[in-house]
């Protein structure tokens, strides 16, 4: 248990370590000149322009963080459901599955504007808009995880008199945890993503407000002071989901 | 006494994902008395583990019959898998609970841990199947199997790809479980040593489509140690079923790749 602790917690200074290293060269690269600092801020002008602005950061972080999340909800739900009745039904696969691929394909920018004259220029669009880019995983992850059973554990309990339903229940479920875990690491990225592209085509407030707004009037340090902080919220984001799947799999092998 | 399962003229084919039918095996009639373990020997692909399906009943037959008696109660089987099988989301002792819950067996619970003792895995119960040796994971199918007292226990090569000394071992607990909980098993396997000595009657199957090309009695005692695997009375039993599978046949060794050396 200490020795799992201690193991963890080496697992989180190494991910710490490398972001440090990475931020330590980024200042070197740019205090010699080797890129020019209007074309990339060095880390502490980043900092220090975070700090400088007049901006209400803490409005913005919340607007992208509830629109992120919320999409995110609302895909993984989505997601879920498509899953399971693509793995239970073969005519719902077929019928399903291209209308799930194509918007999978279509870029967001291009479904954005749809969406936003058929639902309107507010919330709920930005959310169902974030939601598309974190459903695909979702499905794709949680329908293999379902289908790809042992065998043999289908035959152990029919063989006992189970039916479809309770060895969906006892064995398929649970035997895609591993597979859904991986897919919301991937829908979680896809929703920060999907919230700050949201928010480039319309909004007035958020990071991805902030940043479309800072760069059309050449407040570089702006921009990437909103991006370094939607970077930070990502990870942050990540490493919960992550942590999420550890915890409620301890069984699982992992490397 | 009277016969658990009875095969008659049982033959099952399946259709490939080519299209093509597959005749798996072909006019299969044997009976399981009670309390007896019957062993199935046979090549590679020969249908054993199919055989054990429809016995389970989780396959149906092409042609012919299977009739299924319980001792008491309802018939059902203890299953136990080529390779382990364990729900690695389980523990130990949640993997050995299934058959119980499935069953909706309340209360029965109680007997795990005897269970647990008899496999020789008390300390483990809250062990994850990653935590196990191979070894250890083949002894929890083992208790998996028996939880829930089944009419009959149905073996699909237990050990195959556990190394010589932990089968040797575990066949010899298998074999002393078996005869104290007085079980009617039925054990496929394509080891000539373990059919014979897990077994009271041994059934050689012909490569595939399986046919039953003989039937040998072992007349050794229930409980069984290792040592009885060196002497006469049971290599007499190999070399039979050697003779049945032509493994002993001078033209095996005539048959030599075209490329090879001269
Ligand atoms: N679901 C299936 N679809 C098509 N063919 C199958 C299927 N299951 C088994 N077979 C075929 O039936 C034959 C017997 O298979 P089975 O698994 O019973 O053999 P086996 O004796 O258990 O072999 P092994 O010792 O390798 O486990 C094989 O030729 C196999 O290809
Ligand atoms: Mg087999």
């Amino acid at each position: 248990m200490q020795n799992k602790v201690v193991r963890n917690l080496r697992d989180q200074a190494s991910v710490l370590g490398s972001l440090v290293v990475g931020v330590v060269v980024w200042q070197v690269i740019v205090d010699y000149g080797i890129i020019p600092s209007f074309l990339l801020p060095a880390p502490t002008e980043i900092v220090a322009a975070i700090f400088s602005s007049r901006v209400n950061w803490w409005a913005n972080i919340f607007a992208t963080l509830r629109e992120a999340i919320a999409g995110f909800v609302l895909g993984t739900a989505l997601g879920l459901l498509l899953a399971v009745a693509v793995t239970a039904s073969g005519i719902v696969r077929k019928i399903v599955m291209p209308y799930i691929v194509a918007i999978q394909v279509l870029p967001m920018v291009a479904i954005a504007p749809i969406i936003y004259i058929l639902v309107g220029f507010n919330d709920l669009s930005r959310i169902i808009l974030t939601s598309l880019l974190s459903f695909f995983p979702v499905v794709v992850g949680t329908a293999t995880g379902l289908a790809d059973v042992d065998v043999n554990l289908v035959y152990l309990l029919k063989s006992l008199g189970a039916s479809e339903s309770l060895i969906f229940y006892k064995v398929r479920l649970p035997n895609s945890l591993p597979h859904l875990f991986v897919s919301l690491r991937i829908a979680i990225t896809g929703a920060t993503v999907g919230a700050i592209v949201a928010e480039f085509v319309s909004s007035n407030i958020g990071l991805g407000f902030l940043m479309t707004t800072a760069l059309t009037s050449f407040n570089i340090d702006l921009t990437y002071a909103a991006g370094f902080i939607l970077t930070v919220i990502g990870l942050l984001l990540y490493g919960l989901v992550e942590g999420v799947g550890r915890a409620s799999m301890p069984w699982f092998r992992r490397r | 006494m009277a016969d658990l399962v009875s095969l008659k003229d049982v033959s099952k084919s399946y259709t490939a994902i080519t299209g093509e039918v597959v005749e798996a095996i072909r006019g299969v009639s044997f009976d399981m008395h009670e309390r007896e373990v019957l062993t199935l020997v046979g090549p590679s692909g020969c249908g054993k583990s199919t055989i054990l399906r429809l016995i389970a009943g989780v396959e149906k037959p092409s042609s012919g019959s299977i009739e299924r008696r319980a001792a008491e109660g309802k018939f059902v089987v203890g299953y136990i898998f080529q390779d382990s099988s364990l729900m690695r989301w389980r523990t130990v002792y949640g993997n050995i609970k299934l058959p119980m819950e499935i069953l909706g067996k309340k209360g029965a619970e109680a007997k795990i841990p005897e269970l647990v003792k008899l496999i020789n895995l008390e300390g483990f119960e809250k062990a994850y199947p990653i935590e196990l040796s191979g070894g250890m994971q083949r002894r929890v199918a083992v208790a998996r199997a028996l939880v829930h007292d089944p009419s009959v226990l149905l073996m699909d090569e237990p050990f195959t790809g556990v190394d010589e000394i932990t089968k040797e071992i575990l066949q010899t607990e298998l074999n002393f479980v078996i005869r104290s909980l007085k079980m009617t098993g039925v054990l496929v396997t394509h080891d000539i040593e373990e059919a014979v000595y897990l077994g009271d009657r041994v059934l050689v199957l012909s490569a595939h489509p399986g046919r039953i090309v003989e039937e040998i009695t072992v007349d050794l005692p229930e409980i069984r140690e290792p040592v009885i695997k060196t002497e006469e009375r049971f290599t007499r039993y190999t070399k039979e079923i050697r003779e049945k599978l032509n493994l002993l046949h001078p033209l095996r060794l005539s048959r030599r790749p075209t490329d090879a050396p001269a």
